[in-house]
């Protein structure tokens, strides 16, 4: 998403305007859900951080829209355009979200078992986001990717420039708009809830947990691209070659038997690698939603 | 293999896991494996000790994967933190403060950033002064942290964010095993979490001797080492079927190898499968440094097998 | 009650004995290195239990003296000037813990240049490090802060780590009679350390001192620090009267010198503040109407009783035993705050004397009294003074001199002998 908001970001300087692009770091590690932002204006922008307000939301990983923590339509309004790249068809989307913007999604390519084209997620983001703003042309998307990917030589910009502008074309015949956002009124406005903060002895207002190995209210099982299932009737059970080597200990023995949760594995397959039968089989997320349909 | 080790083989290992899930350690991280299957046999009774790495985003308030104690230092002071903790628990114990069943195993936890480098200076201190702890280091090879930059764990010809030149990192791996050993502490040993049996053996060891327990595990990385993260335990075996990450231990001045690969793999198919030493093979091979390596691993076993 | 003569430094090893100290976190450092000797030898010798470790480092010092309060046990610990520099992530790491422990710092000049004689540099640079501060003058001050700073720490209201500054030299080296109180009523005033459920135990599961995301939570654990840092005040009050009324000296969150009537004050911390009052009483003998503030308590900083005390005066002289490069004095910015919008604020000097032990003598004083006065006729304060004298920059050219000197001798010489080799 990083890489979405740089060519994102620099289409817009191509196109005349004053920008502002960053990504932004959790605790998180490789794998875990992260956000970018980016700001156009004409004029010098003066406001800073993380948007509050945003005018256009764009989603690479559609599994995130419907999960509350992660936050992704916080801050959405009636003018707020929802973008998300998805197998998903809008009307389900509608029905499944309680919206109040126009929602337009980005049919997802088809996946691969391949993460090498994992990157080029981000420059399909980008190219419908540009397209939807309807201020940036595919001159500037093109060289934005040239500048931004350049470095890692002209194959790989060939192949993010391709898919860029393809989702570009294919989102200019969107009807939905992203429009400009409104600046705070400083005639009008909320007054901040400020509080006193009261004293709280240090038993409480220090940083000390007392409770124990509750990090499983965590649900890293949203990083997962990739699902590694079990075929029990392949498995030997062995049982503690899973389990052992799964660096998040997200593979249980029950009476014998591994048994993969699905909250907490982030898809590193380490299991599907090391598994002596070849028990364990990846899927696709999208796939295994699909068989879980059926 | 130790006669009294109740992991005789596989099946003995722990098939339950203490350590929580959820945490935000990448996908695939080497250190993790190694941590949980650590904490499998060191038990709930252990309070950590961090320094400033990868692993200081176990706990994130207001959640904890350990059942134990935490207690976050800074990244050059873990070991002092290990000494107070150590001896307040002592005090208490004298004083019949506390039981004998409120006390707590002290780990240090560190990363090889720490360990190699800043920390360095209160590890040894911590061995001189005999400190009755186990010292556990995820070695990963580089300031994982911050996004890999080298560090003095580095081995000779990685790229790193800040080795990015055609021949990756100039220095050598700094050969801690053999700095920690001089110290004589009870116990050192290298362990992978790619060879659970091994470590299982090596740490139920440490857990029932006294005095500083030094333990460094290689830690694969996929963010770091820029591969695959379903490789991790495979490039782990390799590090030790290559010779690259041999499994030792020292105890009473004596080095003993754990798993000696008497068929060594080439160097090459454990670098090969890293984006770190993709510059080794690409664009074309640089055949005096894969020969380097390979002749300094070969060194080393040289001089294990006289 | 015994009195006896002891230094500084020895009064606050009794300090750390008398309050039953359990554990004491080491490292050599002069001029503060007597207190962790005397510790050491009573333990030895059986004559108070204990533990002391030597660290390899103050930064390790800190760090253990923090896990070991961390896990239920009363630290003292003890440093000076580079060692406390030295040490300063772990100052700022440990009170965020809310780990309660008194660490006695001899303040010492910063480098550069080294020095070993004293200011307030070191101590400053900790102002704001979650450390509260009590500032001594006298030996017998140390001894009994260290037993307050002891109550201050582990309240509940507070829990907050604490240090106990005294001079080097000054007051560390030099003797004076001090009464030692007696253990059975310093146990009465400072009960056993209960680290409440902070604590590592086998039986209870417990996270110290975690990462946090986002300036939400983070801005509550800081301010909350903050909360329990000026809730020192009034807890520093109550324990400073229990202090009175079992052993009869008050040690007042700030120490007023014949300041009822005056209409000049000097505000000064420290051993040297001593000096301020001798001269205070010559003035006074002379027939000028002055006195003496200083604050004991730094942090938390007692805001209301300092305004009380200065205003309504005819004009203050703030001298500062340290110096913020860029900006002068720091006690003089701080009371400028406080004094900052009142109406009857007085007229407000700065003065910066005793860097690196340089003495202040009494004319100087009375001099700066003058200043004061001729400062409050002239309805403007004075420009901030250095006190350095003519003498004394004469002195200074004449070490630049020989500094200068054999470097061009040596220069010369080099020359010569290029030339002797050709």
């Amino acid at each position: 998403m990083k890489t979405a908001s740089r060519i994102l970001g620099s289409a817009f300087f191509h196109q005349g305007y004053e920008v502002q692009d960053a990504p932004r770091y959790g605790a998180e590690r490789r794998g875990a859900p992260i956000f970018a932002f980016v700001r156009a204006d004409r004029a010098p922008i003066n406001e800073r951080g993380i948007i509050d307000k945003p005018d256009l939301i764009i989603v690479a990983d559609d599994t995130l829209v419907p999960v509350p923590a992660a936050g992704v339509v916080a801050g959405a309004d009636e003018h707020t355009v929802l973008l998300i790249n998805s197998h998903t068809d809008v009307n389900e989307w509608q029905q499944r979200l309680n919206y109040p913007g126009p929602i337009v999604v980005f049919p997802a390519p088809e996946e691969v078992a391949d993460r090498a084209e994992m990157p080029f997620i981000g420059a399909l983001c980008a190219g419908a986001a540009a397209a939807l703003c309807n201020v940036i042309n595919r001159d500037s998307l093109q060289q934005a990717i040239e500048q931004e990917l350049g470095h890692l030589g002209s194959d790989i910009v060939e192949r993010n420039s391709q898919r860029a502008l393809h989702a570009f074309d294919v989102m200019q015949r969107e009807e939905a708009n992203v429009v400009e956002g409104i600046s705070a009124d400083a005639a009008a406005w909320r007054a901040p809830e400020w509080i006193e903060l009261p004293f709280d002895d240090a038993r409480t207002a220090a940083p000390v947990i007392h409770a124990a190995d509750n990090t499983d209210a965590l649900k890293t099982g949203s990083w997962r691209t990739m699902r590694p299932v079990i075929d029990y009737e392949r498995c030997n059970k062995c049982w503690w070659i899973c389990s052992t080597f799964c660096p998040d200990g997200a593979i249980a023995v029950e009476e014998g038997s591994p048994v993969i949760d699905y909250d907490h594995c982030k898809g590193c397959l380490v299991c599907v690698a090391q598994c002596p039968p070849h028990a364990i089989e990846a899927v696709t997320e999208h796939q295994a939603a699909e068989k879980e349909k059926s | 293999m130790s006669e009294n080790t109740i992991f005789k083989n596989l099946k003995n290992m722990p098939s339950t896991h203490l350590l929580g899930t959820g945490t935000p350690m990448c996908a695939g991280c080497g250190g993790l494996e190694a941590l949980h299957e650590v904490y499998d046999i060191l038990g709930e009774k252990t309070v950590f000790v961090n320094a400033a790495g990868c692993m200081t985003l176990l706990s994130v308030y207001p959640f904890t994967p350990f059942r134990g104690g935490w207690l976050y230092t800074a990244m050059a002071s873990a070991p002092a933190g290990a000494q107070g903790v150590r001896d307040a628990l002592d005090i208490l114990k004298d004083k019949g403060a506390i039981d004998e069943d409120e006390d707590m195993q002290v780990v240090v936890l560190t990363g090889d950033g720490a360990a190699y480098g800043m920390g360095l200076s209160a590890t040894s201190g911590a061995m001189e002064r005999d400190l009755d702890f186990i010292y556990l280091c995820y070695d990963n090879e580089g300031y994982g942290n911050t996004g890999q930059q080298f560090s003095g764990a580095t081995p000779h010809g990685a790229k790193t964010a800040t080795s990015t030149g055609s021949r990756g990192y100039p220095g050598y791996k700094k050969p801690l095993f053999d700095i920690w050993a001089a110290h004589k502490p009870a116990y050192v040993a290298t362990v992978i979490g790619a060879e659970p049996l091994d470590l299982a053996r090596k740490i139920e060891k440490a857990k029932t001797m006294k005095g500083p327990r030094m333990i460094i595990a290689l830690s694969p990385c996929p963010t770091g080492w820029v591969y695959d993260p379903k490789e991790t335990a495979h490039i782990g075996q390799l590090a030790v079927k290559s010779g690259v990450w041999p499994l030792k231990e020292v105890i009473d001045g004596k080095v003993v190898h754990t798993k000696v690969p008497h068929k060594r793999v080439p160097v090459e198919e454990y670098l090969k499968l890293q984006g770190r030493y993709k510059h080794l093979f690409e664009p074309q091979r640089n055949e005096k440094l894969v020969a380097e390596i390979q002749a300094r691993v070969d060194a080393y076993w040289e001089g294990v097998e006289e | 009650m015994t009195r006896l003569l002891m230094t500084g430094n020895a009064a606050a090893a009794w300090g750390a004995r008398l309050a039953e100290v359990d554990y004491i976190p080491a490292f050599p450092i002069t001029p503060q290195t007597e207190i962790i000797e005397s510790l050491g030898a009573w333990i030895d010798k059986g004559e108070m239990p204990g533990r002391m470790v030597t660290l390899e480092s103050e930064h390790s010092m800190i760090t253990a003296a923090g896990s070991a309060a961390a896990t239920g046990v009363r630290v003292f610990s003890a440093t000076s000037s580079q060692g406390l520099l030295y040490a300063m992530e772990m100052l700022y790491t440990v009170s965020g813990w809310r780990a309660p422990f008194v660490l006695a710092n001899v303040s010492r000049g910063l480098a550069s240049p080294i020095t070993l004689e004293p200011d307030h540099n070191d101590i400053l640079a900790a102002r704001d490090s979650g450390f509260l501060q009590i500032h001594c003058a006298t030996c017998q001050e140390v001894l009994d802060s260290t037993l307050i700073a002891y109550r201050l720490a582990e309240d509940e209201r507070v829990r907050l780590p604490v240090i106990v500054n005294l001079d080097g030299f000054y007051l560390s080296f030099t003797r004076e009679p001090v009464t030692l109180p007696e253990q059975e009523k310093v146990r009465q005033f400072l009960p056993p350390f209960d680290a409440e459920n902070m604590m590592f135990r086998a039986s209870s599961p417990e996270s110290q001192a975690v990462a946090v995301l986002g300036g939400g939570p983070y801005s509550y654990f800081r301010y909350e620090t903050h909360l329990a840092a000026q809730n020192a005040l009034t807890v520093y009050d109550e324990i400073a009267a229990e202090f009175k009324l079992l052993f009869g000296r008050h040690h007042g969150a700030l120490e007023c010198y014949r300041c009822d009537d005056a209409e000049y004050l000097f505000v000064m911390m420290g051993s040297f503040a001593t000096k301020a009052k001798e001269a205070v009483d010559r003035l006074r003998d002379a027939g000028w109407s002055i006195g003496l503030v200083r604050p004991r308590l730094l942090r938390p900083l007692p805001h209301q009783a300092l305004q009380k005390v200065l205003c309504k005066r005819r004009a203050v002289a703030v001298i500062d035993q340290n110096i913020s490069m860029g900006m002068g004095g720091v006690l003089h910015s701080e009371i400028t705050s406080v004094l900052y919008g009142k109406p009857d604020a007085p007229l407000l000097a700065s003065f910066i004397g005793g860097l690196g032990g340089r003495d202040i003598p009494a004319e100087e004083f009375f001099q700066i009294a003058k200043v004061l006065r001729d400062a409050v006729e002239q309805g403007s304060a004075p420009p901030p003074r250095l006190l350095y004298t003519e003498n004394e920059l004469r002195e200074v050219r004449k070490l630049q001199a020989i500094a200068s000197v054999e470097r061009a001798e040596l220069r010369a010489d080099g020359e010569m002998g290029e030339k002797g080799d050709e």
